[in-house]
């Protein structure tokens, strides 16, 4: 419970809880004297999901003159001059659902992307290394012949994403609108009651911001009230603590290897021509999935979960002996996998990963549906990242919303993280639309529980899945769970019903 | 967080109509010097009203479903204009979307309806409307000194609210229908009101909108009738206005909704017992039969009577609406007879 005055809390709890809480409290006289100014909405973090509201706000007609500011530590000049060669990719790359594209679109900000950068895709290979059991996702089922496939989802980077997000902000006007980048927040306060003055602000969150970098030292911090604070400020939240949910969840003991990848040509070219594939290969031994997502020209991207030892040791490979273990780990069996994982790079060993690669791939029976081999990593673009389940136990507390990573984060296997948060922002959007439109106060905790009902169990049901797809495709070896999952996933390949009652869960329609 | 949880009240209940109610008509309070000349409310009223006010907004306190309510009563308010706006004084281009109209909200209670009406003001008032009900200014009257206490507390912790409390654009005032009617101040604007220049007959000051929600069965009938009630509420109307307000049908599913399941002990009800008295609902046609005859009484003056020709141009509307638990209240066409609904009258021009 955040310290609230008693007077503002006289409408939120009840008469015996009241008592005590917010005694104790201090007041500094010397910043209550200071009016903050007073903004409908206020962003703390840049990411695509603040940004997102910001735009998605902006472009509604009912919401548009709402006074709104957003808070970044980064510096979003930056984002905005953001430029790469049409051969390199970022390696922060999303898979954006056709539901995350199509409300970027109708808030105008698709069209600020550069969409030569980006690459639909129209399949999905799903497969499992230990039985060799097999899914394929793709929209055949509902297409009717002679029209095109429809697209599974889109890759997307997200400097792109938010690169087009500022590009829309800007292009609203900056009428109403503040964007504080290189700004940190202090501390986050309850208002104080300005009696005869002005309003009773004791239940509104205030902000003390201030400018990072150089120029830290001089410039004082300001103060700004926010109507509404939505804490998109990831993982760590710090509005979050500051409306003192919590947050429970665990860490997989997993790391996520990121790569940009660029291939050999297919051996059979695709048909159509526009058709493009991603691939996961689940690798129970090695604990986690190797997914390779396609990206304009023949480039993928690489996300690899796996321990954080066999994380560490792939990352300090040379070059080549990395392309061969991920080539590998789309083909070999498990025990080889192992054995290659165990191989250290000593230049007096005789065989290197290719050599081994070549060997043992001889000796392996290759299934139809396989990525192309990769043949080079984008300079510098080798990452990783712990992963982790998180959930906020409310998303939304008096004058107080969570929105992505500060309200869930989730195992990335299905790419769904930030399409979640894409549709927190969206369904925000649409929650304040409509207290606007009926005279609600849009702080309000009658106003916020449409959001908050509205995405908490979407969300949990996603992060559930994800959590249990990644326990199951944690058993090693051949056994009952490794037998039942491998049968589940050939019935659903068979029975297009379900698969595409799968998808649009998976699509959030 | 302890003030947010599900609230077992809301989304166990079996209710599907009900409404904490929360208006009041309060006679003569011996506590008050103001002697009222009518006394619409009953005593038993006040002490149950004024009991549920710390708790008025709590949003998940006994006043829940009334909040949850709230906003059908904006879309209701612009179903009305859009069927028929009032004549607008000013004729310029814009005059259908400007912030023009003047609202009372009598039995305002702890202010739910009338603070997020006066939220709507645009603070510019040349600025066009930011919503359908175009609200210029804002009057709430109630008889409980205690609510009209809470409401304004309430009120200022909205900064835009607040700004229109200290520019008189919204005002709570603690008083009856009755005393309004017979105060002489010109209008509810700092504008004087044309029609009521013009009308030398008519001293009191006049609306654009007046609403009524939850209000007529809550009246004393020993005191007054819901008829008189209603006549008051339409002199309070400027010619062309609306009022508009909200009631529950006094039928069999409405006993069993309202009273039985409704104000049932926690989790099954919604509302706290004791709320309502089902004698005293009110069906729609009572009502529209009321209004007329409260629109011809409105008509009289010192000199001459009313008569059907002041049914002219009026205009009776009537909806449904359901409280779903889980999803909410919704406007359900033709479910006036089971329980909650809302209604409107306009008077001719």
């Amino acid at each position: 419970m955040r310290p609230i005055s008693r007077a503002a809390l006289r409408s939120y709890v009840c008469p015996s809880c009241r008592h005590g809480i917010g005694a104790g409290r201090r007041r500094f006289g010397t910043k209550i004297d200071q009016t903050p100014d007073i903004y409908d909405v206020v962003c703390v973090g840049g990411g695509p999901a603040g940004l997102g509201l910001l735009a998605a706000l902006r472009a509604s007609p009912v919401t548009s003159k709402l006074k709104v500011a957003l808070i970044e530590s980064q510096d979003l000049n930056k984002a905005r001059a953001w430029n790469m060669d049409s051969t390199q990719f970022s390696n922060r790359v999303s898979s954006l659902t056709p539901s995350s594209k199509e409300f970027l679109q109708k808030i105008g900000a698709w069209e600020h992307l550069d969409t030569e950068r980006v690459q639909d895709y129209q399949e999905m290979q799903v497969w499992d290394g230990e039985s060799g059991s097999r899914i394929s996702f793709d929209w055949s089922m509902d297409t009717p012949a002679f029209e095109d496939m429809r697209t599974v989802a889109t890759m997307t980077e997200n400097a792109n994403l938010v690169r087009g997000l500022l590009g829309r902000i800007a292009a609203s006007g900056d009428e109403n609108l503040k964007l504080f980048s290189n700004t940190t927040v202090a501390g986050i306060e309850n208002g104080t009651d300005l009696q005869t003055e002005g309003p009773d602000l004791s239940a509104w969150p205030v902000l003390s911001i201030k400018p990072t970098g150089a120029t830290a030292e001089t410039q004082p911090s300001s103060r700004i009230a926010a109507r509404l604070l939505v804490g998109a400020d990831g993982i760590n939240s710090p509005v979050r603590s500051f409306a003192d949910i919590t947050t429970h969840g665990w860490d997989y003991n997993r790391h996520g290897i990121v790569a940009t990848l660029s291939l050999a040509d297919p051996i059979t070219p695709p048909f159509p021509a526009y058709m493009r594939t991603a691939y996961q290969r689940f690798l129970p031994a090695l604990g986690g999935p190797i997914a390779l997502l396609p990206l304009p020209n023949n480039h993928a991207t690489l996300v690899w979960s796996t321990t954080p030892e066999n994380a560490a040791h792939l990352k300090s490979l040379p070059t080549p002996a990395f392309l061969a273990m991920v080539n590998a780990a789309f083909r070999l069996s498990m025990t080889d996998l192992t054995y290659m994982m165990g191989m250290t790079e000593s230049s007096s060993e005789s065989t290197s990963h290719e050599d081994e690669l070549s060997w043992r791939i001889q000796h392996t029976p290759l299934p139809a549906q396989i990525p192309p081999m990769a043949t080079g990593v984008q300079t510098g673009t080798v990452a990783s990242f712990p992963l982790r389940f998180r959930h906020a136990a409310q998303y939304i507390s008096p004058r107080v919303a969570l929105v992505g990573d500060a309200a869930h984060v989730i195992h990335p296997l299905a790419g769904q993280g930030l399409n979640l948060g894409l549709a927190d922002v969206a369904a925000l959007s649409r929650t304040i639309e409509y207290a606007v439109s009926h005279g609600m106060d849009i702080g309000d905790l009658l106003t916020l529980e449409r959001y908050s009902s509205e995405r908490y169990l979407p969300n949990a049901k996603i992060g559930g899945a994800c959590d249990l797809l990644h326990k199951m495709y944690n058993i090693p070896g051949q056994g009952p769970v490794t037998w039942a999952r491998s049968l589940g996933l050939d019935v659903i390949d068979k029975l297009p019903f379900v698969k595409s009652f799968l998808m649009k869960n998976a699509e959030g329609y | 967080m302890t003030s947010f949880r599900p609230t077992f009240r809301a989304l166990h209940s079996a209710s599907t109509a009900t409404r904490p109610a929360c208006r009041h008509y309060l006679p003569q309070r011996s506590l008050v010097t103001r002697n009222h000349s009518t006394s619409s409310v009953s005593a038993d009223e006040l002490s149950h009203f004024s009991a549920l006010a710390s708790s008025w907004w709590d949003p998940m306190g006994p006043s829940r479903i009334l909040h949850l309510m709230n906003p059908l009563r904006h879309e209701f308010i612009a179903s009305c204009l859009a069927d028929s706006p009032p004549p607008t004084t000013t004729t310029t281009a814009n005059s259908a979307n400007a912030a023009n109209l003047h609202y009372m909200d009598i039995g305002c209670g702890g202010g739910i309806f009338a603070e997020s009406l006066a939220r709507t003001i645009p603070l510019d008032p040349s600025a066009p409307a930011p919503t359908a009900t175009r609200a210029a200014s804002m009057t709430a009257i109630d008889p409980s000194t205690m609510l009209i206490q809470v409401a304004r507390e309430h009120a200022r912790m909205d900064p835009t609210v607040d700004a229109h409390l200290r520019s008189g654009k919204f005002k709570y005032l603690n008083t009856t229908l009755e005393d309004v009617l017979a105060s002489t101040s010109p209008s509810p604007s700092s504008e004087p009101s044309e029609s009521t220049l013009s009308a030398g007959a008519i001293s009191h000051p006049q609306f654009d909108m007046v609403t009524l929600f939850e209000v007529i069965e809550h009246i004393d009938p020993t005191t007054t009738t819901p008829q008189a009630f209603l006549s008051n509420c339409l002199r309070a109307l400027k010619p062309g206005g609306w009022l508009i307000g909200s009631t529950i049908s006094r039928t069999f599913p409405s006993f069993l909704l309202n009273q039985v399941i409704a104000e049932a002990p926690w989790p099954i009800g919604v509302v706290p017992r004791g709320t309502h008295e089902w004698s005293k609902f009110v069906n729609p046609p009572e009502l529209h039969a009321w209004a007329q005859e409260g629109l011809m009484r409105a008509a009289d003056s010192a000199t001459t009577r009313g008569g059907p020709s002041a049914l002219e141009g009026m205009k009776w509307k009537c909806m449904g609406t359901i409280y779903v638990p889980g999803l909410g209240w919704k406007m359900v066409p033709g479910s006036e007879s089971w329980g909650n609904y809302f209604w409107a009258v306009k008077k001719g021009v």
